[in-house]
């Protein structure tokens, strides 16, 4: 996030989408603060307010935010399905919103795809055809672009399902195979609007390992949008937090979960399953003197829900060494303890239970508002 | 009436509706008659080929029947570069021979005894350089059919040779043939059922002494069907892109469909004379609407998502069109097109009364001279081409994109 020169792969800075016809004044309006409710008087609907975020290169940016926060809507004004009402969308440097449409149309197919909810798969044509979709409107010669395809296809593991229509597949091959068009479209961006929302648990899991597999090995830039929190902080190298078409909180998993910018996040991360999400390098103590080095040690990224069984097995703190050998801190049972409580860690004993930090600030709106955008 | 009229009676002005519109039409013959005798020509032209095609085909035609049915499944098999290079030479040498007469003079040196025997298959004492020239294009569209090993091109060669022995060696009337292509259609498009249903009703037809007229009404039908689809798809396309198209065709297409079908007779004849014309251009008129209705609904039927997923890869609005908003709406469309056709025959028997000829007249006599008869056996012959075209277009869809894959996920 400090590399300065690196162009971001997304930009979108004071994005607005608001429908109707009174959308500029609408924007005016917004922009000195106001709710979208104080609005109704003219008639539209304010879908994003006021939005602004990079998202760099080989990056999975996670959107989150419930229905109606705008997720969607912010998803497809990123490729021009939808033009802004104010602000400036980027993509690799170059701002969409003033593009004209065949300009638009080439640079969605070069370097922005995109992966559907309902998998949006073409029920006439194979999974192969499906897969090669992108190639084929970018003109590309049949024989190259079927190869590609079915490489992207083994990619998603759907070896041999090449010639079935999509009918035939079950939810998370689908999902697959709207993978592999995006893949096979070979842009350096993909947008995936709630791709893993429409799938059976077990299967949104396995859908998200590999999407993170495949990530870590093609290095895509990855917009993903969810409404599941526990999604967000998994896939999420940051997380954009909306909430009513404005942005609540941009950060990492561990930022949101420990410093929540205002009592809407920090409720909304109440129910986050925080052991899968905190990782030793964040709950860790400075190592003390005299650590038993017979201590097997653990790594600073790995999660709290792999060390508890150790930590409770060992009677001396666990030593916490990173990559290069050196021992950067210790980790005992206790600590693991404290960083599951709600804004646990360094808060101290602040907010103990669930509805201790409701207290100080009621999930009402004129508060959290003030607490959200200073 | 003016009896009853007194003098503080509210009188609403009479509109000259039915005036204007005569004044208008009266214009338009005026002004445009140079292109309604055009639309005429072609109408007439295209109705008359195909009657008498259907009824009474010539060698040449049969032949060039056989060369469509082999190049249509040879350009879909991958060799559409073959047949166009052969089609293409076949009309430029077709063309050269109209203008020049090239062929018949080199025809007239040889010695005529080389082939004189064989035209007895053609039924023709001399030789006919467009049926040599059509001969010739079959053998060729049978070789590249012999290189893919393609067998059909064989079956339909087979065909069209037992019919050439059948009709003018053996003297079997072409009706019969006729009978046998019509159910191999029904075999190919439908099913058995169909094609022993057209086997039977065909052959009523023919019994009832009907087959002309029959064909002839059947041509009408196509031709005007062909018309109204080609003019309702793209009106239907333009109404489901934009609502205010929509919105002002609505009220047009409501007034197309429940104006009485004899109306729009009058302008016909006024503009085409008597004849099939009129007849084709009412029936286009009234038969129209459920094509456009049904394009329209179609369209907008597709998956919005799909359609999004087109424009979020790139697809400019045309491809998103023809690949993805067309095939699946397809089976709509088809269902349109049934509409059309039923329109059309329902239509005949209106377009009997200005000369249109074939089953319409039949019926319009037996109703003029009280003749139960002869009303009743046209009538017949009316419902036994309805059913056989219901079925035969019911079933196309059989062929849609959509429906081959919803069979790939059963089989």
């Amino acid at each position: 996030m400090t590399e300065e020169e690196t162009v971001p792969a997304v930009r979108a800075d004071r994005l607005y989408k608001v429908f109707g016809k009174e959308g500029p004044r609408a924007v005016d309006l917004l922009s000195d603060g106001r709710h979208r409710d104080e609005i109704s008087e003219l008639n539209v609907t304010a879908a994003v307010i006021d939005v602004t975020f990079d998202v760099e290169p080989g990056e999975i940016f996670v959107v989150m935010g419930l229905s109606g926060s705008g997720k969607s809507t912010l998803i497809r004004m990123l490729n021009g399905l939808l033009e802004p009402t104010s602000g400036v969308v980027e993509i690799d440097g170059t701002d969409i919103t003033t593009l004209p449409s065949n300009q638009l149309r080439r640079l969605r197919s070069q370097h922005v795809s995109m992966v559907f909810q309902h998998f949006a798969l073409f029920p006439h044509r194979t999974v192969l055809e499906n897969a090669a979709y992108g190639l084929e409107v970018s003109k590309t010669p049949r024989a190259e672009r079927r190869e590609k395809a079915y490489h992207a296809l083994g990619l998603v593991g759907l070896e041999g399902w090449e010639n079935h229509v999509p009918e035939q597949l079950s939810g998370g091959m689908k999902q697959r195979v709207g993978l592999a068009r995006a893949l096979t479209a070979e842009t350096d961006i993909i947008l995936m609007d709630e791709a893993f929302s429409a799938l059976d648990p077990l299967i949104r899991r396995d859908m998200q390992t590999q999407l993170l597999e495949l990530q870590a090995s093609l290095g895509k830039t990855v917009v993903f949008i969810t409404h599941d929190l526990n999604e967000a902080m998994l896939l999420g190298d940051r997380i954009c937090m909306l909430r009513d078409g404005r942005v609540a909180q941009i950060g990492t998993a561990e930022e949101i979960l420990n410093a929540p910018a205002d009592s809407y996040v920090a409720n909304f991360v109440e129910d986050v399953d925080r052991s899968r999400v905190l990782t030793a390098a964040s709950v860790m103590l400075p190592p003390s003197e005299g650590l038993d080095s017979s201590v097997a040690p653990v790594h600073p990224d790995t999660t709290l829900a792999n060390l508890f069984h150790r930590a409770s097995r060992s009677p001396a703190p666990l030593p916490v060494v990173d990559d290069s050998g050196r021992l950067v801190g210790e980790l005992d049972g206790s600590a693991l303890l404290a960083a599951l409580a709600p804004n646990g860690g360094e808060a101290g004993g602040a907010g103990v239970s669930g509805t201790g930090t409701t207290v100080t600030a009621e999930p009402g709106r004129p508060v959290s508002k003030e607490g959200g955008r200073p | 009436m003016s009896a009853y009229t007194t003098g503080d009676a509210v009188t609403v002005p009479q509109v000259p509706v039915g005036e204007t519109f005569e004044l208008v039409i009266n214009w338009l013959r005026a002004n445009l008659s140079a292109l309604f005798d055009l639309i005429g020509e072609v109408i007439g032209t295209s109705v008359r080929t195909l009657s008498d095609f259907l009824s009474e085909p010539s060698a040449t035609q049969l032949t060039l029947l056989g060369c469509a049915i082999i190049a249509v499944g040879l350009a879909t098999r991958g060799r559409a570069r073959a047949v166009t290079v052969a089609v293409a030479a076949y009309l430029a040498l077709y063309l050269v021979e109209a203008l020049t007469g090239v062929l018949a003079s080199v025809i007239g040196s040889l010695p005529g005894g080389l082939f004189y025997w064989a035209m007895e298959l053609f039924d023709a004492g001399y030789v006919f350089p467009p049926l040599v020239l059509t001969l010739v294009l079959l053998v060729a569209l049978l070789s590249i059919a012999a290189q893919r090993q393609w067998a059909p091109a064989g079956v339909v060669a087979l065909a069209w040779l037992l019919v050439l022995v059948g009709q003018h060696i053996l003297g079997v009337q072409f009706e019969l043939f006729a009978v046998l292509i019509f159910a191999a259609l029904a075999i190919l498009i439908s099913g058995w059922r169909l094609a022993v249903f057209t086997v039977l009703g065909f052959l009523l037809i023919i019994s009832m002494d009907r087959w002309l007229e029959a064909m002839s009404t059947l041509a009408l039908v196509l031709v005007a069907t062909g018309l109204a689809v080609a003019i309702a798809i793209p009106i239907g396309i333009l109404a489901a892109y934009s609502n205010r198209v929509s919105a002002v065709l609505k009220p047009i297409l409501d007034f197309m469909q429940t104006m009485p079908a004899f109306v729009y007779l009058i302008p016909a004849i006024a503009f085409f004379g008597v004849g099939q014309v009129p007849g084709v251009i009412a029936t286009i008129v009234f038969a129209m609407p459920p094509g456009v209705r049904l394009t329209e609904l179609g369209i907008r039927q597709v998956d919005q998502e799909l359609v999004e997923a087109g424009e979020a890869f790139g697809a400019p609005n045309m491809q998103i069109l023809r690949g993805i908003q067309l095939p699946l709406a397809l089976t709509t469309i088809m269902a349109g097109i049934n509409q059309v056709i039923m329109l059309s025959l329902s239509m005949v028997v209106i377009a009997g009364m200005v000369g249109a000829g074939g089953l319409g007249n039949v019926v319009y006599s037996g109703i003029a001279r009280a003749d139960v008869v002869l009303g009743f056996e046209g009538g017949v012959a009316v419902v036994i081409l309805a059913i056989f075209l219901d079925r035969l277009t019911a079933s196309v869809t059989r062929f849609s994109p959509a429906a081959r894959a919803k069979r790939m996920t059963v089989g």
